[in-house]
């Protein structure tokens, strides 16, 4: 009886919150990620978070932990919230088109962040990263090195190897085809003599590249497809005795990819040569100024790229203020002294 | 000779007493029910709605209950096995063989409109019946326990989801299995069309029916069962099939709401299925619960995660949330397990 009392009362209540206006007439953003796994989605987080509060915007938050059912859940409780505009970091190219589809139902402005949708009819704004040219120029500036040292090698070729990351991943694909664009270009110093793919998984980048540094002891190039995945080349390296500054000798040529804390250590401790940045302050800029845009009814363009920039041991003073991990060691080191 | 007592005749009727229930046997009697998870859910959402106004939207209510509908399935499916004593692990990896299975031949058969939506669907449900089969198979005729059987097959079946596709989705999948998945009726999902049904023909048939007393008996006591006459093996063998079955209709809703079939869906959904039954009151030993309860579980948990989003909690603390929630339904489990068995 008692239950059935309380679902009566449940049944008056409903409407009557149904009817509550929404509080306060800031706008309200939705933010949506697939993970926070990695620095870089953190960083990213935060910053697009700081970004909005600096335009006096709400943010709506849900990170779904890798589940696209559960990441269209959360986009769909934005839209039932009426909220004034997402920005959501996919799973994948596929999975964000019901996601995409179901804000537009509600003519909600939705900018998609560093996974680029499938083909679709739909209204969005993406804010990516070119991968391929901030790869191929990261692996050109390696061969450049590598060139410098080929009078020393006698002629030898570097023998290099690749981390690649889940290429169901657009973002990863567009990393390996630029590394592959970069060897090609310097077939005459290098070649490529193995392959991992990863699937964003530290330990089978682990067990990958140590793999790879038994069969071919002779490798002298590495790129990893993700600052990430930096731990576990360092662990490899370490492990087959290879891992020494540059300027030594037998240094391995490091490249990588984000622009994580650990990349801007590596380059002060000159153990990495080389990372492709992606400029996560200007991304995070233009997505909000995308989502304002589209609220003003203004002409975006459906697709921005951000160039991002190759960092490296020449323009690292110069660069740091641009590298996002390079920013949040220097906040704890400032912490720390304070 | 007991002397009657003053005023009563010997031969007069006994005054009728008017039988009082305390409130502790009152709340004895709701706990042990099901009711007391609906009593619950609604109690949580009264208590929470003055500080997340947005969960009594009535677009919102609508979300709940299309989110609940796929846990629904395989939830219900999950409660068949656990009243048998066992748990099937490979619920999970059933949904993403199934997505796969299903996408790829709605996208590659080359049906026409309508009719590869329907045989999709039939090959998913096909899928889910043949993994339980073989789940039932291994655990009835090699005598190996269903927790190892079940952990072996979802990782063989996610293994081989993400082989098959090399871990890509398969997109292009037919309107109306999207339109079948998140739209309806008005507020009336067209989902709930098929899964309420399914619902309510699984309670009958625990219920109203020989073979789904049996479940109970089997989960109560095996033994006991068959020397009853219970055909404990052929039991066991329905409620794995049938838990496939569901765990294929839920992939069917899921894979339409992403429009995609997926090697990895329904990975992370295994806790929610094993919350959802045992706040349920579905036992973890087997021979006690029902599908009403679970079908409640799955309400409660679905709030949970509604709310706690609402609340702008991040996933991590829902994940702690409901954990500490499942854990005190299973302690919950365990001190209603031994009240009866110390009634016994």
């Amino acid at each position: 009886m008692i239950s059935r009392r309380l679902i009566m009362g449940a049944g008056i209540s409903l409407p009557l919150a149904a009817c509550r206006p929404r509080t306060g007439g800031r706008l309200r953003v939705g933010v949506a990620f697939e993970t926070l796994q990695t620095e870089y989605w953190v960083a990213s987080f935060d910053i697009i978070r700081s970004e909005l509060e600096k335009n006096n915007i709400e943010t709506l938050e849900a990170i779904s932990d890798g589940d696209a059912n559960r990441q269209l859940e959360q986009i769909k409780s934005f839209v039932a919230r009426r909220v004034d505009g997402v920005i959501v970091a996919p799973k994948d190219a596929h999975t964000v088109i019901p996601m995409i589809k179901a804000v537009n139902r509600r003519d909600i402005p939705i900018v998609i962040y560093n996974r680029p949708p499938a083909e679709n009819p739909y209204k969005r704004v993406t804010v990516g990263t070119d991968n391929f040219g901030i790869t191929r120029n990261t692996v050109q500036y390696l061969c450049q090195l590598a060139r410098q040292t080929m009078p020393a090698r006698a002629g030898k070729k570097h023998k290099a190897l690749i981390l690649m990351g889940d290429l169901g991943d657009i973002n990863a694909i567009g990393r390996r085809d630029g590394f592959d664009a970069a060897v090609k270009e310097n077939a005459d110093i290098v070649e490529v003599v193995t392959r991992v793919p990863t699937e964003w998984n530290q330990e089978k980048a682990l067990a990958g590249i140590t793999n790879g540094l038994q069969a071919h002891p002779d490798i002298s190039l590495v790129f990893t497809s993700s600052d990430f995945l930096l731990p576990s080349v360092v662990s490899a390296l370490k492990n087959a005795g290879k891992f020494h500054p540059a300027g030594h000798p037998e240094h391995v040529l490091l490249g990588a990819f984000d622009g994580d804390s650990m990349a801007f250590r590596m380059l002060r401790d000159k153990t990495l040569d080389a990372d492709g940045v992606q400029d996560a302050y200007a991304q995070s800029r233009l997505v909000v100024q995308s989502i304002l845009a589209m609220r003003a009814g203004e002409k975006v363009n459906p697709l921005v790229l951000d160039p991002g920039l190759v960092v490296h041991q020449e323009n690292l003073k110069e660069t740091t203020s641009r590298m996002w991990g390079a920013q949040l060691v220097l906040q704890s080191e400032r912490a720390n002294r304070g | 000779m007991v002397e009657p007592a003053a005023g009563l005749d010997a031969h007069s009727p006994v005054p009728a007493i008017a039988p009082r229930i305390t409130l502790s046997a009152w709340l004895r009697r709701v706990f042990a029910s099901e009711t007391w998870v609906l009593a619950l859910s609604i109690l949580y959402f009264l208590v929470l709605l003055p500080f997340a106004p947005d969960l009594g939207n009535l677009e919102n209510l609508e979300l709940i209950v299309h989110n609940m509908l796929p846990l629904c399935a395989v939830a219900i499916g999950q409660t068949l096995v656990l009243l048998t004593g066992g748990i099937d692990l490979s619920v999970t990896s059933i949904i993403a063989l199934c997505s796969v299975g299903g996408a790829w031949s709605m996208t590659t058969w080359g049906l026409p409109g309508g009719l590869d939506f329907v045989v999709g669907s039939f090959v998913m449900l096909a899928i889910g019946a043949f993994v339980g089969w073989l789940n039932g198979m291994a655990i009835t005729r090699l005598s190996m326990p269903p927790f190892m059987v079940t952990l072996a097959t979802m990782m063989f079946g996610s293994g081989f989801a993400v082989y098959l596709t090399r871990s890509n989705g398969i997109p292009g999948l037919p309107h109306s299995l999207a339109v079948f998945s998140q739209e309806g009726i008005g507020p009336i999902p067209y989902a709930l069309l098929v899964v309420a049904p399914v619902g309510i023909l699984c309670h009958g048939f625990l219920g109203k029916t020989k073979a789904g007393r049996w479940l109970f008996a089997v989960g109560a006591n095996g033994r006991a069962a068959q020397i009853s006459g219970v055909p404990v093996k052929r039991v066991t063998l329905l409620a794995y099939g049938l838990c496939g079955v569901l765990a294929a209709l839920s992939a069917v809703l899921y894979t339409g709401r992403l429009e995609t079939g997926s090697p990895v869906l329904g990975q992370r959904v295994f806790l929610d299925v094993i919350g959802a039954t045992v706040i349920g009151g579905t036992s973890l030993f087997g021979g006690r619960g029902s599908v009403l309860g679970t079908v409640y579980g799955v309400l409660f948990i679905t709030l949970i995660d509604n709310s706690l989003n609402i609340l702008g909690l991040s996933n991590f603390t829902i994940l702690m949330i409901k954990g500490t929630v499942i854990l005190f339904a299973a302690l919950g489990d365990g001190l209603r397990r031994r009240r009866l068995g110390a009634g016994r």
